[in-house]
């Protein structure tokens, strides 16, 4: 178990503060690694923007768009082969009958 | 150099270990957030989705020299006393890459902290031709099959 948790990691780690007046924000990063002996694979993005003002402390999370509107094309494709092809085997077993 | 050759490789394998190991350091929210640009009352952090891989591999082998391989032949024949007994060859190969792409700005400005998306309309583009070919290949095909069934009916 320990090796998968070497080989793999998902990790959050917190980037360099920034004030601007009384503001005080802290970005989030989130990282996947995959780590073998001879091959090495890093997948980094943010994540998230801790805001904090005096005791008020707010989240704000980074979504990517582009990301999100890609993978919504990408399941309406398959949807839709998936679809057509189930579509397509109905047709020929009642042709069949 | 047969002797020397599992040395060699060792060594050039924890060089390319470490290369590798560098190519991993984009796992740190540095490569991830820019410095803020100040520009007036408003600060601008961009915030981007860093992608690096990469991998080496190397091999070796040995085997007993080709008979009668020139080496060492003197004038007299006599070449089996300097002629090496064994022969060896290695190499490696190793390749990486890393890929960056804006995903978000923050900006802060006197109205609060605002988080703006960076729209990637090329990716959304290809993505939404992909999309529209596949559901164009689709109908066409349902057509095809819903004419071939009338055909008998109809004759």
């Amino acid at each position: 178990m320990s090796w998968l948790s070497e080989t793999f990691r998902l990790t959050t780690t917190k980037g360099q503060s920034t004030t601007v007046g009384d503001l005080t924000v802290t970005p989030e990063a989130r990282a996947f690694v995959v780590r073998l002996p001879f091959v090495g694979f890093v997948w980094n993005w943010p994540g998230a923007v801790r805001v904090e003002r005096g005791d008020q402390v707010e989240r704000l999370r980074i979504v990517d768009v582009s990301r999100i509107v890609q993978l919504g094309l990408l399941a309406a494709t398959l949807f839709l082969v998936l679809f057509g092809r189930a579509r397509d085997a109905r047709r020929k077993g009642k042709r069949d009958d | 150099m047969t002797e020397n050759l599992p040395t060699f490789v060792e060594r050039n394998t924890t060089q390319l270990s470490q290369l590798l190991d560098k190519i991993l350091a984009a796992a740190r929210p540095g490569a991830v957030f820019s410095e803020p640009v100040h520009s007036g009352d408003y600060t601008v952090i961009t915030a981007s989705e860093v992608t690096a891989g990469g991998g080496f591999g190397s091999g070796f082998g040995s085997g007993p020299a080709p008979a009668g391989s020139a080496t060492g032949t003197g004038e007299s024949g006599s070449a089996s006393a300097t002629q090496p007994s064994e022969a060896g060859g290695g190499g490696f190969g190793g390749g990486g890459g890393s890929h960056g792409r804006p995903v978000a700005v923050i900006v802060i400005g006197p109205d609060g902290v605002r988080v703006r998306p960076v729209v990637d309309v090329t990716k959304i583009g290809l993505a939404a031709v992909t999309t529209w070919l596949a559901m164009f290949m689709m109908f066409r095909r349902l057509r095809r099959l819903r004419r071939g069934r009338r055909r008998p009916m109809q004759g």
